[in-house]
């Protein structure tokens, strides 16, 4: 993955146990300098612990944090400067948004003359200087966003860490954002990870996704990888809208099939018959019964519809999988 | 309904004020012919030797020192214990509680042994010690719930900005404390202003007297009259402090509560 050994973010069989609960299990990551990672999966897979372990704010039961060879585990969160955009965006609420860009900078004993440089600069490129002397209740939910991602920037840190940091906006806003938070992240020299539940998001704005489950690193590469060659079942479900269909045809082996990799035809395999139609602008997903239970295949909003439905797909979009583990299957031929 | 609750709090504070502006003969025959108000209650309380205001005066120092030396030592508990997690910050807590809620009134033989043994007694300032004490488990209690309160983030946020822990609390924790630190010090500060028994027994010297024990012995001064009007004179002298004190804390209080909170 990467050519400089050493360089960037190194996680080495990291993990966490809290009164008995793993958390985290032994999870092994690389973040590339400027390169943007998404750490995804559903709430309480580790994530967030990921995220604090890197910060320091929790310590490790094992493993070890490693940034460009050196081994972070006995700094403190002030000693590994790290910056980080918390879902909350954690704003002291009693300061202005000058004071709260300037107090991490005060107490580093950053010399004024700079500090008003670094501050001027910091608020121009996030176009908050109308609001140096806000306070954060007086901002809204995007401003406050806004400040957070400032005062990250203005740490000047060596790792970047995002947690969540839109959930707590409106959808809209959110993909009004995403590329501006893009430009503002990524490409600088420092890692960057980016913590999200949302695979949309992910999609947006990583240049790799790390999918977790249960504490677990399921799978970890480009968007596209992770689509078209899911690692197990639960990344092949996780990701993909409207979910991937599961077909049991046959004992020890399942059949994945996205809805977008079906068709009806007059001619196929397997019959079908239509329940509900949704409409989706210029798409529809229709909702079958088949002797393989029920399924769901997205097509264009005017396909036509046969009168005796037909399932067809093509042989290099189908999924196997072990229906007890949930591994992937490779190289199953067909049985029919 | 709210005229009713004002009044049932408010009235018997007016029927003292009352009290004290009226001669003593207008308090036991009300119809009696002539001007029943006089300030002659007032003139006789700051007459008195040593003057009234020197009371007010040892009671406001007993009550600073000990609101002070309170505070100073329930932050560093509070949050101390906020860190801890199960058993250990379940069982101090307990204690805690317990310890509030244990009647003074079983210390007082042993504050006395005490104070004798160390040479304590007759001293302003070392009688905030049991003060200070006794208030502690409750400071501890009130302003741990308040640490609690404080959204854990923010706290991560300032370390990961290199702020260390004095700088945390001075920067980030107690500027959000502030009405958490004002309505514990008040109620520290109230008992403190109000303790009977121990400054009693402690305190013998005249010119050091607490006003607890100095409006009390207004009353033990004479024998077979109870000089109803000076009694009131004094608690309303003496309450005046209090009021100002909790007007002074009020808006730092109300204004905590209107702030704005770290979510939108």
């Amino acid at each position: 993955m990467n050519a400089a050994a050493g360089a960037g973010l190194e996680l080495r069989q990291l993990c966490r146990e809290v009164g008995g609960r793993r958390l985290l299990d032994r999870l092994d990551l690389a973040v590339t300098p400027g390169e943007c990672l998404a750490l995804l999966g559903p709430s309480g897979c580790g994530k967030s612990t990921t995220l604090r372990l890197v910060a320091g704010l929790d310590a490790a039961s094992a493993g070890r944090v490693l940034l460009d060879g050196q081994d972070l585990g006995a700094l403190s969160p002030g000693e590994r400067q790290v910056a980080m955009v918390f879902q909350s965006y954690a704003l002291y609420p009693h300061l202005s948004v000058e004071g709260n860009l300037e107090l991490g900078l005060k107490v580093r004993g950053v010399a004024a003359a700079e500090r008003q440089r670094r501050l001027g600069a910091v608020l121009e490129l996030l176009q908050l200087e109308e609001l140096r002397q806000r306070r954060p209740a007086q901002l809204s939910g995007g401003q406050r966003q806004r400040v957070a991602l400032a005062r990250a920037l203005l740490r000047q840190p060596r790792i970047m860490l995002l947690d969540e940091p839109m959930s707590n906006l409106d959808a809209q806003l959110r993909e009004e954002l995403r590329p501006e938070l893009r430009r503002l992240l990524c490409g600088r020299e420092q890692p960057v990870i980016y913590v999200t539940h949302d695979q949309q998001e992910a999609v947006g704005m990583a240049d790799r996704i790390a999918l977790l489950d249960a504490g677990r690193l399921q799978q970890v590469g480009s968007p596209r990888e992770l689509y078209a060659d899911p690692a197990n079942r639960f990344v092949a479900c996780f990701l993909g809208r409207p979910a991937i269909n599961l077909l049991t045809i046959a004992p020890g082996r399942q059949l994945g099939l996205r809805p977008e990799h079906l068709h009806l035809a007059e001619e196929g395999p397997v019959e079908a018959r239509l329940l509900r139609r949704e409409w989706w602008g210029h798409q529809q997903l229709l909702w079958l019964d088949s002797r393989w239970g029920p399924l769901r295949v997205l097509c264009a909003a005017e396909a036509p519809l046969p009168a005796e439905p037909r399932l067809g797909w093509q042989r290099q979009h189908e999924l196997w999988f072990d229906p007890l583990s949930g591994a992937r299957l490779h190289g199953q031929g067909p049985v029919w | 309904m709210r005229l009713l609750v004002l009044l049932w709090s408010l009235g018997p504070l007016l029927w003292q004020l009352r009290t004290s502006l009226l001669r003593p003969e207008a308090l036991v025959a009300p119809l009696l012919e002539g001007n029943p108000w006089t300030l002659a209650n007032y003139q006789l309380v700051l007459s008195g030797d040593p003057p009234f205001w020197r009371y007010l005066g040892n009671s406001t120092l007993v009550a600073l020192a000990t609101t002070l030396l309170t505070l100073l030592l329930a932050v560093p508990c509070a949050y101390g214990l906020q860190q801890q997690r199960g058993l250990l910050r379940w069982g101090v807590g307990l204690g805690l509680v317990g310890a509030a809620m244990f009647p003074t009134v079983l210390l007082f033989l042993a504050l006395l042994e005490i104070a004798r043994r160390f040479g304590l007694a007759n001293d302003l300032l070392a009688l905030s010690l049991p003060y200070a004490g006794l208030s502690l488990p409750l400071a501890v209690l009130l302003l741990r719930a308040a640490f609690a309160d404080l959204p854990t983030e923010l706290e991560d946020a300032a370390r990961l900005e290199g702020l260390g822990l004095g700088q945390r609390l001075r920067h980030v924790l107690l500027p959000l404390l502030g009405p958490a630190l004002a309505s514990t010090g008040i109620l520290v500060f109230l008992a403190s202003w109000n303790e009977y028994a121990i400054a009693l027994t402690w305190i013998s010297r005249n010119d050091l007297l607490t006003l607890p024990i100095a409006i009390a012995r207004i009353g033990g001064g004479s024998v077979f009259t109870i000089p109803y009007g000076a009694f009131a004179a004094a608690t309303v002298l003496g309450s005046l402090p209090l009021l100002l004190l909790v007007l002074v804390a009020q808006r730092p209080i109300v204004s905590g509560l209107t702030r704005g909170a770290v979510k939108g």
